[in-house]
């Protein structure tokens, strides 16, 4: 192991850590909005960004499939508008079908057992995949061809400039229908204080639906930009990349959404960087010792209120 | 009641009424005789039956997995059924023909479960139920070790008889024993306690870790350790010593989590214990001298019945001991309301520590019999597919509840047993079952439930009253 | 010599003073109160006594030993009771069971006990159970012993606090609003109890209440508090008397 000072500095990691900070943050986003309005965690978030990704692949096979069996005539960016729109919608159903069947009957029990439904609703989905679709990995079509710039020596593919882009760009449209919108504001005060919702003549399930529906459509683009960018999808990825998002919305501190972002490109960053100086399989074992320090030290996480309820039992 | 015939309704509910009342005049020594009775006649006639019901051989868990299989086949067809009925409206020919599994398992093994279990059982505890009541008073007057032991023995002998047919049931029975010691401890924590804890596999891990290295180091010859530093025979001496130095790591790990976790309450230790889950996973991915990602092997044959059954039952007991006791039911002070425990003299967190280290330990003793058992330890077996399954043990049997975790355990490790031939859908159906009970039992099957031995092998009938 | 003695405590809430240069003076056997309206600060006393914050100034000594900085646990072992505002049970767990984990700090058995049950445990636990049903029959909760504590009436919730509280064996008691929420019957029997506590084991007790007739009725020497601080102290006649207390009282709890 030599290490290169260079490669710390490259631009291209950084990019890299760019890209995979924003799978993590647009994951986390659901995880943390859940957690503000709900006080607990939707433990099958991670599978469901597992199932975005596979229905954007559906989606994307199917058209990009039609345009070169020449049944359609779609430019590149159409079929990925499409796939967004698309995986988006249906993901967004998902999202809510899990609130209902999986959070709705649960909401005044302990939340363990809320948690324990969420895992086992994440187990289903997975085991699901499994049946319908077999272990077999798949790739993701190529969307839009992969161009290469060269900016001062560093090159940088348009995929990963696009999906930097339009992650930041979905956030930011979160954060602004958060603050903005009737209904962000009405998340708020939900996640401010529980009761006073009902008072304000809005329905805490419709709330619950729509954040479910929020975040599910959030984890749906990072299944697209991840099969984008690493076209390869398999049934154990919302496990694996799952819990790393959930474990940055813990550590962007639970319920906030800047946390949350911030968190998910820390993790990107983490998991970039640490291999370049360490061998790669103590990948985990570093990125998860650094994140536990930072929560001993920081128990609340970035951004997140000291918070004190205890498990209702 | 039916108008049309009251007679034979009144009938049946009066003879429904007689069974229930005279099952429940049977002790514990009934039925536990009755079992002995039945594996007995097992182990002299089974082979006997098998042959006459002309059966490909002896179910091994009541039959459960051959019964599995036949749904499965039936399931699988009626499948295919619909696919082709499908196809004819689609204007395919009609091609199918329900057929029956063959060998068609279902019936015989439901005939021999009966004869050789059930119907001995019940007669044996029913017609018993003077002298067995007589006996359970008798040995409820000694001292209250004596019987307990008296019964344990009574209870190894059926395990041992039945265990003893099948190498398939050792296994079994050993895993599922192994299954309650790791449910029972991690309800110390997520029930009685009312944290949140994901590291029990990190636990289960570190004790297995733990319990083999000192057994390979000192009694196998191995070429990451070399040579075998003691004899043989002296194995078994050593290896509660084994044991208890697994146990010891897992608690250890337990500490570093719980210094800076119970500082803060919430979902704190929720998050600290899955990081540390990850890390113990990773750890021993990377140390080669434990095999790294390829696992560690060539632990000696220790882990046999008589020794996990051993073990279990001094987890269930001292962990029955702990809760019973004041010391330990200020967990569920804490659980309830910290600051009013904290104002009535305990010391949370002393409590909460205890309890933590003292789970993490039974945790990592498991792990130490599950790595002899398997004679195996791999890192991949300490994933979130057994966390899963045990917190599903768990949250099914019930929290707050030693019984509910015997239950739980149990009844999963069955299920799990059951729904083999469904392979891959095995992981829909137990997760189903769950939901479906957290949405109607939030808190599991039975929750909050005492055990209480004395009054579990208690007569059920004054002895001197009319039967 | 006092038993409880304050000196001088203040304490800060982020730069907001919630409690000014506070002293207090309980004898053994003697029933002190503390009034004041909404707010004035007079349960943050309490948690301040009781450890669960620390004074940012003076000094609290119980029986002579300054317990400032000690946990809520140690102090309470010290012989420090007290009953919560809003009762503070523990919902899964039954009368006895309350009344006995009190007794928690009088326990020697230690771990070994615990696990494995030995005989000394024996001994100790059965002992606990034979204090706590002497005290579940003073408090008139004991046909209740063996339930869980959430299914109880209200009033009799708040007996269970106090048997809880009495289960420690404490020199002084505290007690927070011990008729919050309480009809005019259940009230009387309150006080009647609090009474017989008082009699049977001569402990100190020190209240908070909003009912001016029980506190006249009850305490030997009152307190008012307002803003933090301490406007008037003295007999019950020389409270009721005095024209600040009057003033912070007026159109409210004093019409009662």
């Amino acid at each position: 192991m030599t290490l290169n000072l260079q490669n710390l500095l490259d631009f291209q990691n950084i990019i890299d850590a760019l890209q995979w900070g924003s799978f993590y943050a647009l994951i986390a986003l659901g995880y943390s909005m859940v957690y503000s309005i709900l006080m607990l965690f939707n433990f099958a978030h991670g599978d469901i960004f597992m199932v975005g990704a596979y229905i954007g692949f559906g989606i994307a096979s199917l058209l990009v499939g039609l345009t070169v069996a020449g049944s359609l005539a779609l430019p590149g960016w159409v079929i990925l508008i499409l796939t967004l729109l698309g995986a988006m919608c249906l993901t967004s159903i998902v999202g809510m079908a899990v609130e209902r069947i999986g959070y709705r009957p649960l909401r005044d029990a302990p939340r363990a057992s809320a948690a324990i439904t969420g895992l086992m609703i994440g187990i289903i989905l997975e085991q699901g995949n499994l049946i319908l679709l077999g272990a077999k990995r798949r790739s993701f079509p190529e969307i839009i061809e992969s161009q290469t710039f060269s900016i001062g020596g560093v090159d940088i593919t348009n995929i990963k400039i696009m999906i930097v882009g339009v992650s930041l760009a979905f956030m930011l449209a979160l954060h602004l229908f958060i603050k903005k919108n009737k209904w962000g504001m009405a998340m708020r005060a939900m996640a401010f204080d529980y009761l006073v919702v009902p008072l304000m003549g809005v329905s805490i399930n419709a709330i619950a639906r729509m954040t479910f529906a929020i975040g599910s459509a959030l984890a749906a683009v990072a299944g697209i930009f991840f099969g984008m960018a690493y076209p390869v999808l398999e049934p154990t990825m919302g496990i694996v990349y799952g819990w790393k998002a959930f474990v940055a919305a813990i550590l962007g501190g639970r319920g906030s959404i800047m946390g949350a972002c911030f968190a998910g490109f820390l993790i990107g960053f983490i998991e970039i960087f640490v291999p370049l100086v360490f061998p790669s399989t103590l990948r985990d074992l570093i990125a998860y010792s650094i994140i536990l320090l930072i929560l001993v030290y920081r128990p609340h996480g970035f951004f997140g209120e000291p918070y004190s309820a205890k498990l209702r039992l | 009641m039916t108008p049309d015939n009251p007679t034979s309704e009144k009938h049946y509910l009066r003879l429904r009424h007689n069974v229930q009342h005279r099952l429940s005049l049977v002790p514990i020594l009934g039925w536990l005789l009755g079992a002995l009775l039945a594996v007995i006649l097992e182990q002299l006639a089974g082979d006997y039956l098998v042959d006459a019901l002309d059966m490909d051989k002896m179910p091994s868990l009541l039959g459960i997995l051959a019964i599995a299989k036949d749904i499965k086949y039936f399931l699988w067809q009626g499948w295919d059924q619909l696919v082709i009925i499908g196809k004819m409206f689609a204007g395919g020919a009609f091609s199918g023909v329900v057929s029956v599994p063959d060998p068609f398992q279902t019936p015989r093994v439901l005939l021999y479960v009966f004869l050789v279990y059930f119907l001995p059982i019940a007669l044996f505890g029913t017609l018993t139920i003077r002298p067995a009541n007589w006996m359970a008073d008798k040995l409820s007057k000694l001292p209250s070790a004596v019987s307990v032991i008296g019964y344990l023995i009574l209870l190894y002998l059926v395990m041992h008889i039945w265990a003893d047919m099948s190498a398939y049931r050792g296994m079994a029975l050993r895993f599922t024993l192994i299954a309650v010691m790791l449910t029972l401890s991690l309800n110390v924590i997520n029930g009685y306690m009312g944290e949140f804890s994901c590291s029990h596999p990190g636990f289960m891990a570190l004790g297995a870790y733990g319990a083999s290295v000192v057994t390979v180091v000192l009694f196998a010859n191995d070429k990451l350790f070399g040579a075998a530093l003691l004899p043989k025979f002296l194995a078994p001496a050593f290896f509660p010593l084994a044991l208890v130095v697994g146990g010891a790591v897992a608690s250890f790990g337990a500490l570093l989590i719980a210094v800076p976790s119970f500082r803060t309450r919430g979902d704190y230790l929720a998050i600290i214990s899955l990081a540390f889950l990850f890390i113990v996973k990773s750890l021993i991915e990377n140390l080669e001298i434990v095999g790294g990602p390829r696992g560690l092997k060539g632990q000696p044959d220790l882990a046999s019945l008589p020794v996990v059954f051993t073990w279990a039952v001094l987890c269930i007991w001292t962990i029955n001991n702990f809760v019973r006791s004041t010391l330990g039911k200020a967990l569920n002070a804490v659980r309830d309301d910290e600051v009013a425990a904290n104002a009535m003299t305990v010391n949370t967190r002393r409590t909460k520590m205890t309890a933590f280290l003292f789970g993490a330990f039974w945790a990592g003793v498991a792990g130490g019999l599950f790595a002899h058992v398997l004679r195996y330890v791999n890192p991949a077996t300490f994933g979130l597919q057994k966390l899963a399954e045990v917190l599903a043990m768990v949250y099914f049997g019930g929290l707050n509840s030693v019984y509910g975790s015997i239950v739980g355990a149990v009844s999963i490790s069955l299920l799990s047993e059951a729904l083999r031939p469904f392979e891959l859908f095995k992981w829909v159906i137990i997760p189903l079952l769950l939901i479906l009970v957290m949405i109607y039992r939030p808190t599991g099957l039975i929750a909050f439930r005492e055990f209480d031995v004395r009054s579990v092998l208690k007569p059920k009938q004054n002895p001197e009253s009319e039967v | 010599m006092a038993l409880l003695e304050v000196h001088h405590m203040s304490h800060d809430f982020g730069g907001l003073r919630a409690v000014n240069n506070y002293s207090l003076n309980i004898e053994p056997g003697e029933i002190h109160g503390l009034i004041g309206p909404n707010g004035a600060g007079k349960t943050t006393i309490f948690n301040l006594i009781t450890g669960i914050y620390r004074p940012t100034e003076g000094d609290i000594r119980l029986d002579n030993a300054s317990i400032v900085g000690l946990q809520p646990y140690q102090i309470a072992a010290r012989g420090l009771g007290r009953t919560f505002q809003n009762l503070q049970l523990w919902r899964h767990m039954t009368v006895l069971e309350h009344v006995m984990m009190a007794r928690y700090s009088k326990l020697t058995y230690g771990l070994v006990g615990a696990f494995f049950g030995t005989p000394k445990r024996k001994r100790e636990e059965s002992e606990s159970r034979e204090k706590a049903q002497v005290l579940m029959e003073l408090f008139g909760v004991d046909r209740f012993a063996n339930q869980i504590v959430l299914n109880l009436p209200y009033g009799a919730q708040r007996r269970v606090e106090m048997a809880r509280a009495m289960a420690m064996e404490p020199k002084i008691l505290f007690l927070d609003e011990p008729t919050a929420g309480m009809n005019p019957e259940e009230l009387i029997q309150m006080m009647e109890i609090i009474r017989r506590a008082h009699r049977k084991f001569g402990v100190g007790i020190f209240l908070i209440e909003h009912r001016m007739r029980f506190v006249m009725e009850l305490c030997q020497e009152i307190q008012t508090l307002v803003f933090g601080e301490v406007i008037a102290e003295g007999t019950p006649e020389e409270i009721q008397n005095n024209p600040k207390v009057i003033e912070a009282y007026l159109g409210s709890e004093m019409v009662e």
